[in-house]
């Protein structure tokens, strides 16, 4: 669609957004499709910006009159705050970025019969070889975001940003009760690009049926602060929750304690960690962001660098606020949402170490492998839960540890890193709740610290 | 913010899910279901201690439902136009061909039609404004130490139209106020940690401070800018505050929905008719209750809403199962949805309550992992205060609680006289005993 033509009514700072988000779903339990849909939102949304005073309008039709609405409602709306509340003199800073990144499939489009086929495959796989199990779940998530849009300032851009998932959970009974476990499988990239061969995750299911036996017979861990090795999933979403909310910008001016740390140290030597924007390690990453929501350019923020904590990450009003440059951190996620800050790729890079040799270095800790969710505050202080991981005992892995949650302040805990692993993977399926929700990627080696586990009831 | 433009002509859209319907009829599906949604939100938000954003967004969900040969699709859309729909249906016809064949696929038998509506239709942005302002203004000059993390307010106006090819037409009009105010407190280095809490209300006709749960949380921020950690761990009792207690609700009635009974994993399974909490805790479901100031009047499957009372002096009194999950599963189809969710009243004044512990914490944020298959959960408790010898002692930090959730609803030992209508739920104080409670 061209938008330039609608550049004309713009008065002030204004973006013009056209964006689809497309799902397609399909869930089986037990070898049953119990649901297969999709879905498509797509629409207009314009946002204006007059001395101090934003003002948003959205539509769900796509048409030269509904684009005029949202112009000049977001307009009026601004000029309504701008009326009441008063005017800031203070201009955004500016910025101009163009380009198209267009990651829709070239292959021949597969049908819905197709990735039920898949669906069902990877089911038959698990249940004519895993026979100990209560129940199974096989779910395919496909979301597409599509999106175009013209600023004021001049900035042009298209993205079609695909992610595909599949969720594989598993049950099995024993004499306590049920133990579940589960495991996701996808990458940025439609479904023909990402899922080829069914066969291909195979490995990975044998993994995670071989731990759902093991963690059946598990134990709770041993109340208090223990020296752990938090695997790549762990250090990951630390790496998002526990650090990257605290230095997100507009987290920051609402309190968070990171505003009394620029510059300081809050980790380890051995800690670096990267809000990236698109490319990671030379490699592209799961939700690659090149221009964002206001039109900048987007580029990598180093939060913390050897352990000195160096940059938040900025929409335009924070890097205004902060006098700063922009780094291109605001996104939205429906055609009806306002752009704000979001992380992107958030990793914390590798260090020399081995994890081999990490794991035997513990006398007597945990090895933490797999979280469920996780949350921090205003202060760093994060909860982790944890449903996978394995007693140290004397170097080696011991038995496996029942459902636990781990905690501590970050900016403490952080400085307890002993070692980092050499290696690093991203978990391509976050979805971050802050008022709207939105896909990121957590990444990270393996750390050795000192943590609180939260043991039994 | 005008709408001398409106484009959006709701009047011309109320034969839509008919429409919907009699094409998928016409298209060789055997059984069919439509929902239009129209949705427009008028909504504030506040950045840095200023209002900064003003919001206009107008929305349409149209979502279909078809059933061929006991095969199941569903598609949704945000257009009504013909030419998105009927592209909709031919997806929906591919959707259904692809499903596997299962008797529990079904749509809602009919029933008399009707037409509901509540609270307001439009907004008064001038009041929404005036409100806000008041907030701010009170918040800048009581509290100073206050930081606001987020706020918000908003009027939002949902439209529903609900058809099927058993002839079931329901329609309804839901206005309403929403204020979410996520804050933190901040004395030169110290920090709390962050809290929210979110009202409902037809109307604006107090100021927002006024609410009592906004007024008591932003309070308790104050004093948690400085906390102690406690040391060691014991077995103590534990205060959960209405708005923590909204958490658990949660927790517990997913135990109650299609998926966890579907796939065998709930805790309350084989619970129907069975004690699972102390008698002193009933707990209904009430979409349709005058006391509250968001419901909703019919199920997204087709059934004209009723409020339940999901556990009756503790025992299990109802699951919430959809059609599909009741014919799934063989068992009783919920009178709703859930949600709405109302905790009778104990007979202990909230003082009573902690005067009679002697070692526990008042809970009034719980940030924690899910709890595992068998109910066992643990995390952190947030913005918290630890209780002495019937007294509360001091905000503390950097301490986990740990519980199994069925152990939880037997040890209730009070429930408070004193509830929060917070305008989504009415939820007293409730003391739980027997929870591990580790500090450093």
């Amino acid at each position: 669609m061209n938008l330039s033509k609608y550049s004309d009514l713009f008065s002030g700072y204004t973006e013009l957004r056209v964006q689809e988000n497309r799902i397609n779903s399909i869930s089986m339990l037990d070898g049953i499709i119990i649901g297969n849909s999709r879905t498509s939102a797509s629409g207009i949304s314009a946002r204006s910006y007059t001395s101090g005073s934003w003002g948003f309008a959205s539509s769900p039709e796509i048409n030269t009159n509904a684009i005029k609405y949202v112009i000049r409602t977001a307009s009026n709306n601004a000029l309504f705050l701008c009326r009441h509340e008063g005017r800031r003199e203070a201009d955004l800073p500016v910025s101009s970025a163009s380009g198209e990144w267009d990651f829709t499939t070239k292959k021949p489009v597969a049908s819905q019969m197709d990735r039920i086929d898949f669906v069902k495959n990877i089911d038959s796989y698990i249940n004519d070889k895993f026979i100990k199990l209560a129940s199974r779940t096989v779910l395919l998530k496909e979301l597409d975001m599509e999106k175009q849009l013209l600023t004021s300032t001049g900035s042009m851009a298209f993205s079609m940003t695909p992610r595909s998932l599949i969720y594989v959970i598993l049950t099995v009974d024993t004499e306590s009760g049920q133990v579940q476990l589960s495991e996701t499988f996808g990458n940025l990239g439609q479904f023909e690009d990402v899922f080829v061969e069914p066969s291909h995750y195979h490995q990975r299911l044998d993994k995670l049926y071989e731990r759902i036996l093991r963690k059946a017979e598990g134990v709770f861990p041993r109340a208090g602060i223990s020296q752990c090795i938090l695997d790549p999933n762990l250090a990951g979403i630390l790496a998002h929750e526990a650090i990257g909310h605290t230095t997100e910008a507009d987290i920051v001016q609402g309190g968070s304690i990171a505003a009394d740390y620029m510059n300081q140290m809050v980790a380890s030597p051995l800690i670096t960690l990267v809000d990236f924007a698109n490319t990671a390690l030379g490699k592209t990453c799961p939700v690659p962001i090149y221009i964002d929501d206001e039109g900048t350019a987007a580029r990598d923020v180093t939060v913390i660098e050897d352990g000195v904590l160096k940059s938040y990450m900025h929409n335009k009003e924070s890097a205004l606020e902060f006098k700063t440059d922009l780094t291109g951190n605001a996104r939205a996620y429906r055609f009806s949402d306002e752009p704000f800050i979001r992380m992107r790729n958030t990793a914390i890079l590798p260090g020399k170490n081995h994890l081999s040799e990490m794991i035997e270095s513990v006398e007597d800790g945990y090895y933490l492998i797999q979280s469920s969710n996780g949350q921090a505050d205003s202060t760093s202080e994060f909860m982790l839960g944890v449903v996978m991981g394995y007693e140290i005992k004397n170097g080696k892995l011991g038995r496996a540890l029942k459902d636990t949650t781990i905690s501590g302040v970050a900016f403490d805990m952080l400085k307890t890193v002993t070692a980092v692993s050499n290696d690093m993977s991203w978990n391509c399926a976050g979805m971050c709740g802050k008022k709207q929700p939105i896909p990121v990627a957590m990444g990270g080696p393996a750390i050795k610290c000192m943590i609180n586990i939260g043991g039994s009831k | 913010m005008h709408d001398k433009h409106r484009w959006f002509k709701i009047t011309d859209k109320s034969k839509v899910s008919e429409s919907c319907v009699n094409a998928l009829i016409e298209a060789g599906i055997e059984k069919a279901s439509t929902t239009l949604i129209l949705t427009r939100k008028h909504e504030l938000n506040v950045e840095s201690g200023r209002i900064s954003l003003l919001r206009t967004t107008d929305d349409v969900e149209l979502h279909m439902m078809g059933i061929t040969d006991q095969r199941m699709g569903t598609t949704s859309i945000n257009k009504t136009d013909s030419f998105s729909i009927g592209k909709a249906i031919s997806e929906l016809e591919v959707l259904i061909d692809s499903s596997d064949s299962d008797p529990a696929n079904e749509i809602a038998e009919k029933q008399p039609q009707e037409s509901f509506s509540r609270g307001p239709e439009k907004p008064d942005v001038f009041l929404m404004y005036s409100r806000m302002k008041v907030f701010l203004e009170l918040c800048k000059a009581e509290y100073p130490t206050l930081i606001f993390e987020q706020v918000i307010l908003n009027h939002t106006v949902k439209h529903r139209w609900y058809s099927n090819s058993n002839g079931v037409y329901f329609k309804s009009l839901r206005g309403g106020y929403d204020f979410l105010v996520m804050f933190t407190s901040k004395e030169g280095i110290n920090t709390s940690s962050f809290n929210y809490v979110s009202v409902s209300t037809e109307n604006l006709s107090s100021d927002l401070h006024e609410f009592e749960t906004v007024k008591r949380t932003i309070k308790q921020s104050l004093e948690q800018t400085v906390t102690e950690n406690l040391t060691g761990s014991f077995i103590g009792d534990v205060i959960v505050t209405p708005e923590c207690m909204e958490d658990f609700v949660s927790i517990i009635t997913g135990y109650l929905r299609d998926y966890h009974l579907m796939d065998g994993t709930s805790i309350f399974k084989d619970s129907l008719g069975k004690i699972i909490a102390n008698e002193r805790l009933s707990l209904h479901s009430k979409p349709v209750s005058d006391k509250l100031a968001v419901g909703y009047f019919f199920t997204e499957d087709g059934y004209k809403a009723e409020n339940s009372t999901l556990i009756d002096k503790g025992v299990l009194n109802s699951f919430l199962l959809s059609l599909y999950g009741s014919r799934k599963t063989g068992k009783e189809k919920a009178l709703n949805m859930g949600y709405c969710y109302v905790i009778d009243s104990g007979a202990f004044p909230l003082d009573e309550m902690v005067k009679s512990i002697e070692k526990g914490i008042l809970l009034c944020r719980f940030s924690g992992g899910y709890p595992s298959s068998n109910g066992d959960l643990s995390g952190v408790a947030k913005n918290s205060y630890y209780i002495e010898n019937g007294e509360i002692k001091y905000p503390i930090s950097e301490t986990m609680i740990a519980g199994n959730l069925r152990d939880m609803l037997e040890s209730i030992k009070h429930i408070s006289m004193e509830r929060v209508n917070n305008g989504d739920s009415i939820i007293p104080w409730i003391t739980f005993s027997g929870i591990t409670i580790s500090g450093k």
